[in-house]
């Protein structure tokens, strides 16, 4: 009886899972068009799936091994279900290889039965308990249906009642791996998560590459076009299907600084509830963490109706940092943050809601060129005793340093001219841009303002085409993204180095001799848009170690480092929370006993240096080195670069 | 951006940027040596200004342009020689690796200054009219010897732009010859020099005229001028006003330092450099009135020692730069303080005037509560950095201010700190003399101290009197005594001290003693408990007369600080008798007779009044150190040698471990009487290499 029924069960769930994918594939179609090669994708997609996420998944080991176990058993033992039971291939190897298959499953099953007996909290509950519990009853089921094929149980083994139980396993399994794959249950990030590697819209970031910057925007508002991300229709639709491929993992969650610090933002819930938004419905079966302080249950949209409308509440997008820790750990490859700032570019730019500084911080960008209205001349007062190069003058150098809104902070202008008296002794050739200088627009650009990033971005550039320079240097990580990263969409491709990197260069040149440091521990902070953003995580090490320090790393260093709260204008924004990002850091650096923290930027200077004092002193790098320089007749002292 | 913002916008005087609006202003240091070179010790007093930020220094106050006005008096620099250009490139090099500016006041001094000394040169001055701060008679001026030293002018500014300084100020203030010829009090010329308005001009642009010509029209020439001379017989505010239009109009003046008051009676001196007793710029109006009439910047000084104060004036537009002169004798780092939000660590001026009355006597300028200023040179450190070396357990006795700037060297150092303080509070006798009327800044001092203490984590214990055992068991490697003293009332039994007939100064000031209704107090000392405690008394309603056996009360007060005291004193009807000495004091019913000596004719008189009280100085509290001394591996002595070289003292090098004792070492009053400055110098040259 089972056997004759087999087959048909099959091609009923298979084709259920059909109608299911269909429908869900019409759902994000309902997204913007995207350009992506739909043949090359698909081609590309196992390496993806096999290399890359393995890549991120295998940063836990065990749980990497759970899962190729599960889904390699799956997937293997689909297609020889197909076969032996489906098309009755009369095979005993291919019957007892479909065993071992289901075997490896099972013992992968029990792994994932095993987490989910007394699971973190970053893992979401509901359907995800039922799971394990599905996958095992699959494995089991087709396991014992398959012994008679494979000529170690006689044929007609599995009659009368026990028929009925392995029908009723077999319904359950399939079921909850096919139907739900097409319908929205856990299997669903399988068909999703695979077709959104074949479609994603960083193609870039596989085979090891990085993708950070941000889209251009489209200003053209021609036919009523929305600017930004308004409701989830807005979105793309490879985007709208990469939320789809959330496993609700919440390894984003757990790395998320705004979650940590109590601030109405979940990266795991605002992924499941853009899944809401593209299917239509409320949010009351989510069964994860919430958004600190936010009930669950209570939201509910469509793909047409606008997101913070009922589905997201605006603190939640004004939350984020745009530190990447989420898209960095997510082992779907999510894309967290461009959803993020698509929906902000709407409130800002259409609704003209940015809260907090926001929209003064925006006015004054637009007014003065810098964020905090400082009158233009003023942004090179901080040099009036440097003596320095102007590219107006020189016209040509080999560096060009670009400045930043440091200039107009006092705090900052110590790293500015702590970076001098470096460059000066190593004797580089450099020049500024001064008064020509604007900010570089990434303020603008994480606050969803793409008008002005671009305005901004596009005069910068028109100033950089006058002169002639090979590489431009930077003490701050978020110009050195922006003009690396997000410059050439607008036709500026530059050369750009982060300081740390230029110093390590020129210490291993042996333009530049360091003092050894003594003095207590020290410790380096990672910042984000210098680590994530773009993969510098050796340039600061080598220049510590360079002045003979031992680095005390962080639990949370490197691509794991936790931002200090300072990024994507979340400061101007200032989203009130249980805690400050910046206090949370400061412990994690205090972990390490450490007398000093070391940084790479101004912006994490500024947050760490607001935590309460006692603390670690907070110096950046340029600071560092410019007190270890040999052959110049005095170090600089904090005071003296003042 | 800060709160500060202001103060940071550069600004331009002619071509040169200056970085900040902050300058020191011209002031005499007495560091020249060598006849009057700028050599080490001047370099890198100037060359630590500038690391901590100051925008532009004006050195050289009243730096002489000619032979025949003195400079060993005060020690001051002398642009009449050309030696001075290589010591001039030394110093513009020291100041321009830090981005800061560097500029020299210039001036023949005329009859301001003494004549019976060095060259022993005749004096000039317009009229020939004696000056009395210097008790300084002079000659009327030729001629021939106008045009000479117009001439030395043009020399001195050449000299000073060869030297790489970025500018000159002719003195035109504190009467030197310039304003001398302006000013109508003292010029009574006939001639081509004196009378009209443009006749007493003359002088001042016929010098402004050569120097212009002299070094061309992109290097600074500024002139330092007063706002008014508050004489009768003076230039008025009005006067001034006409005067700077004068000089503006012609085009060659760059800016003008503006200052209040005349200068040649002490009473005006006073004025010049205001103490602690003037509310905070008094004189800022005067600028600003100036202001009004000139086109270039102006720069005032006058007690403003505060960044909010600084900031609040250029906001209003008072002026366009602020001079901070003493701030910046008391806390070279000023500047860096303020960028690195730290306005609250800047060891801000008192003014106790301590730096400008020692400049009056010819002694070297140096700072009452920052030992390290001007002693760059001997290594005496603005920084006290971290020791590399063991951390010691140091502990302090005594919170007066050489105990807690012991404990703030030695915590900077890094070492574990203690210090334990018989009151309830820290200062010990600047406690005492704060509460003196138009004295409470001295307090500043110690509050500072307190608060880097706070600050440095050192484990403070107040209302704790120690002895030998707590000591022990406190188990230093380090013992510091500063236990102060006592005041000194036993020295002549026929006081009656011990029978309670007199008190001390001290009980006065601290209200442990009622004042009473009519008091006599004698002041053996003449310095500023007699006269505080006089005060006090005098503003309760006392009456109160001030006597001494020597030649005036306050006469151990400096220059810019007996005025205000006099002023004081003299409007609350307090009299000032000199000349007699304390010679017994016994009771009459309820009253006190004082019976008093004349020191030179051994005649004896009487008074008789409420209460007696007598200054004579005070006693070391030395009791613990001899009981400590002995057990101590140094037997509490200090190296002077290695003292004085400002070396590590021999006994450091030991291993304290070892079991020969602590190091004790004693300083402050509780070893001989002496000064603030005395005590804080002391324990940073001791601790510093702890
Ligand atoms: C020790 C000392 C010496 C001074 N000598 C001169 C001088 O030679 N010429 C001058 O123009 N001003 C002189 N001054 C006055 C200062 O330039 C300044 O006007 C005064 O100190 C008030 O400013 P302050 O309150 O910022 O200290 C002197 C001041 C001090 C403290
Ligand atoms: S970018 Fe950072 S702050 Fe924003 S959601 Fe992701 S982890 Fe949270
Ligand atoms: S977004 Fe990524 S990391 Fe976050 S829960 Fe989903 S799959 Fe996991
Ligand atoms: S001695 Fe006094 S007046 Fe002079 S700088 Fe020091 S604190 Fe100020």
């Amino acid at each position: 009886m089972l056997n004759a029924a087999l087959p048909w069960l099959l091609a009923g769930f298979l084709i259920v899972l059909g109608a299911g994918a269909v429908r869900r594939i019409s759902l994000w179609r309902a997204g913007r068009p995207a350009p992506v090669d739909l043949i090359a994708g698909l081609m590309a997609m196992p390496r993806r799936y096999l290399v890359d996420l393995h890549h991120v998944v295998d940063r836990d080991k065990a749980m990497s091994n759970t899962h190729v176990a599960t889904a390699g058993g799956f997937v293997a033992s689909m297609a020889l279900i197909l076969l032996v039971h489906g098309f009755g291939v009369d095979n005993v190897w291919l019957a007892r290889a479909l065993l071992l298959t289901t075997v490896v499953m099972f013992a992968g099953a029990v792994l994932v039965f095993r987490r989910r007996l007394n699971p973190p909290s970053r893992l979401s509950k509901g359907p995800w308990m039922r799971l394990p519990k599905s996958l095992l009853v699959f494995a089991a089921t087709f396991f014992i249906v398959t012994l008679p094929a494979a000529g170690i149980l006689p044929d007609g083994f599995g009659s009368g009642i026990l028929a009925f139980v392995l029908l009723a396993g077999i319904v359950a399994g399939l079921g909850e791996m096919l139907l739900g794959m097409g319908w929205a249950g856990p299997m669903k990030h399988a068909f999703a998560g695979a077709l959104h590697l074949a479609f994603h819209r960083r193609p870039e970031r596989f085979g090891g590459g990085r993708s950070t910057g941000l889209k251009l925007l489209d200003l053209d508002t021609a036919g009523d076009k929305t600017l930004g991300v308004a409701k989830p229709a807005d979105f793309t639709w490879n985007q709208l299907l990469g939320f789809d491929a959330c496993v609700q993992c919440g390894r984003c969650e757990a790395m998320c600084p705004a979650f940590a610090a109590g601030q109405p933002l979940n990266p795991k819930k605002l992924i499941q509830d853009m899944v809401v938004g593209l299917a239509g419905g409320t949010d009351a079966n989510y069964a994860g963490s919430p958004y600190p302080g936010k009930e669950v249950g209570k939201a509910k949209g469509s793909a047409i109706e606008v997101i913070t409308e009922g589905l997201v509440s605006q603190e939640t997008l004004w939350a984020c940092t745009t530190c990447r820790a989420c898209v960095e750990e997510c082992p779907m490859m999510i894309e967290h943050v461009d959803a993020i700032v698509d929906m902000r570019r709407f409130l800002t730019l259409e609704k003209g809601t940015t809260p907090g500084k926001g929209s003064e911080t925006l006015q004054n960008l637009i007014a003065t060129d810098n964020p905090h209205g400082n009158d233009p001349a003023s942004r090179t007062y901080w040099a009036a005793d440097q003596n320095l190069p102007v590219m107006a003058d020189v016209k040509e150098a080999d560096v060009l340093f670009w400045v930043s809104d440091g200039a107009f902070d006092m705090r900052s202008q110590r790293i500015l001219r702590a970076f001098v008296k470096i460059m000066k002794t190593a004797k580089v050739n450099f020049a500024v841009l001064g008064d020509e200088e604007r900010d570089c627009g990434d303020l603008a650009r994480r606050l969803g303002d793409d008008a002005t990033f671009q305005s901004l971005a596009r005069r910068n550039i028109e100033v950089l085409k006058k002169y002639r320079f090979k590489r431009i240097v930077t003490t701050d990580p978020h110009a050195f993204h922006v003009l690396k990263n997000e410059y050439p969409d607008l036709g500026g491709s530059y050369e750009v180095l982060h300081h740390t990197r230029f110093i390590n260069e020129l210490v291993e040149q042996g333009r530049l001799q360091l003092n050894a440091r003594t003095g207590g521990t020290v410790t380096y902070h990672d910042p984000c848009y210098l680590g994530r953003y773009n993969g510098e995580y050796d340039a600061p090490r080598a220049v510590l170690n360079a002045m003979g320090i031992q680095l005390a790393e962080m639990e949370r260093s490197g691509f794991r480092s936790r931002c200090c709260g300072g990024g994507g204008g979340a400061p101007i924004t200032d989203i009130p929370g249980e805690r400050r990002i910046a206090d949370m850091r400061m412990d994690d650096i205090r972990a390490t006993g450490a007398e000093v923290v070391a940084v790479g930027c101004q912006q994490c200077t500024a947050m760490l240096e607001g935590v309460v004092e006692p603390r670690p002193e907070v110096q950046d790098i340029a600071e560092m080195v410019a007190a270890q320089l040999v052959d110049v007749a005095e170090p600089a002292t904090a005071r003296e670069v003042a | 951006m800060s709160q500060f913002d202001i103060l940071f916008q550069p600004l331009n005087i002619n071509k040169l940027t200056i970085r900040n609006r902050i300058v020191s202003t011209a002031h005499a240091e007495v560091y020249a040596t060598d006849g009057g070179m700028t050599t080490e010790r001047y370099v890198q007093y100037y060359e630590e200004k500038a690391k901590g930020g100051c925008g532009l220094c004006i050195c050289g106050g009243s730096s002489v342009v000619a032979i025949d006005s003195p400079q060993s008096w005060w020690s001051s620099v002398n642009l009449s020689t050309d030696r001075i250009i290589p010591h001039f490139q030394n110093l513009a090099n020291a100041v321009h690796k830090h981005g800061g500016k560097i500029m020299i006041q210039i001036t023949h001094m005329g009859r301001r200054s003494r004549w019976d000394g060095e060259n022993w040169p005749n004096l000039m001055s317009p009229s020939g009219i004696r000056e009395p701060v210097h008790r300084a008679t002079c000659k009327t001026i030729e001629e021939e010897e106008i045009w000479r030293v117009i001439g030395d002018f043009a020399k001195a500014a050449v000299r000073a732009k060869e030297g790489g300084l970025d500018g000159v100020e002719l003195s035109a203030v504190h009467q030197h010859m310039i304003d001398q010829f302006w000013s109508p009090r003292v010029n009574k010329r006939t001639d081509a020099w004196g009378g009209t308005f443009e006749k007493r001009m003359r002088f001042g642009l016929e010098v402004l005229k050569a120097v212009r010509a002299a070094v061309g029209p992109d290097f600074v020439v500024g002139m330092r001028i007063t706002g008014d001379e508050f004489h009768p017989d003076g230039l008025n505010h009005d006067d001034m006003k006409q005067i700077a239009k004068f000089y503006n109009d012609t085009g060659m003046v760059d800016y003008f330092g503006v200052v209040g008051s005349g200068c040649d009676t002490h009473n005006t001196l006073a004025n010049v450099i205001p103490n602690m007793s003037y509310p905070p710029e008094p004189f800022l109006h005067l600028a600003a009135g100036i202001k009004e009439v000139v086109t270039v910047p102006v720069i005032h000084a006058q007690n403003i020692k505060d960044p909010n104060q600084a900031k609040r004036i250029l906001e209003e537009g008072y002026v366009d730069f602020v001079g901070m002169t003493r701030a910046h004798i008391a806390d070279p780092h000023l500047i860096a303080k303020i960028k690195m939000n730290q306005v609250d660590q800047i060891r801000q001026c008192v003014g106790a005037n301590y730096c400008i009355d020692r400049q009056y006597m010819g002694l070297d300028v140096l700072c009452i509560q920052n030992a390290a200023t001007s002693r760059e040179y001997m290594g005496l450190p603005h920084i006290i950095e971290k020791t590399s070396g063991v951390i010691r357990n140091v502990v302090v006795i005594g919170g007066g201010p050489g105990g807690m700037e012991a404990a703030r060297v030695a915590a900077e150092r890094g070492h574990k700190v203690t210090l334990v303080e018989k009151a309830d509070e820290l200062g010990g006798q600047i406690t005492i003399a704060a509460k003196a009327p138009q004295r409470d800044q001295m307090a500043g001092i110690t509050r500072w101290l307190a608060m880097e203490l706070t600050r440095l984590g050192v484990d403070v214990r107040l209302g704790t009197s120690a002895n030998a055992a707590m000591i022990r068991d406190l188990k230093p490697d380090v013992c510091i005594l500063a236990t102060g003293g006592t005041p000194f009332l036993e020295q002549n039994p026929e006081w009656g001290a011990k029978e309670g007939l007199v008190v001390s100064t001290w009980d006065i000031l601290n209200g442990t003693v009622e004042p009473g209704k009519s008091v006599l107090i004698f002041d053996s000392i003449c310095e500023f408990s007699g006269m505080s405690a006089a005060d006090y008394l005098a503003s309760k309603g006392s009456l109160v007369e001030l006597v001494t056996e020597d030649i005036k009360p306050g006469v151990g007060i400096g220059g810019t600080t007996f005025p205000t005291y006099y002023r004081s004193l003299y409007q609350k009807e307090v009299i000032m008798t000199s000349d007699l000495a304390l010679h017994k004091v016994y009771r009459e019913g309820d009253k006190l007779v004082a019976v008093l000596e004349n020191e030179y004719t051994g005649q004896q008189e009487e008074r008789v009044v409420d209460q007696i009280v007598v200054e004579n100085g005070i006693r070391p509290n030395e009791a613990l150190y001899y009981e400590l001394k002995a057990e101590s591996r140094n037997k509490g002595q200090i190296d002077n040698e290695t003292l004085f070289d400002i070396k590590p003292q021999p006994v450091l090098s030991e291993d304290t471990k070892d079991g020969k004792g602590m190091i004790l070492w004693r300083l402050g009053d509780c070893v001989s009487q002496r000064n603030t400055h005395a005590a804080i110098y002391d324990a940073l040259r001791l601790c510093m290499h702890l």
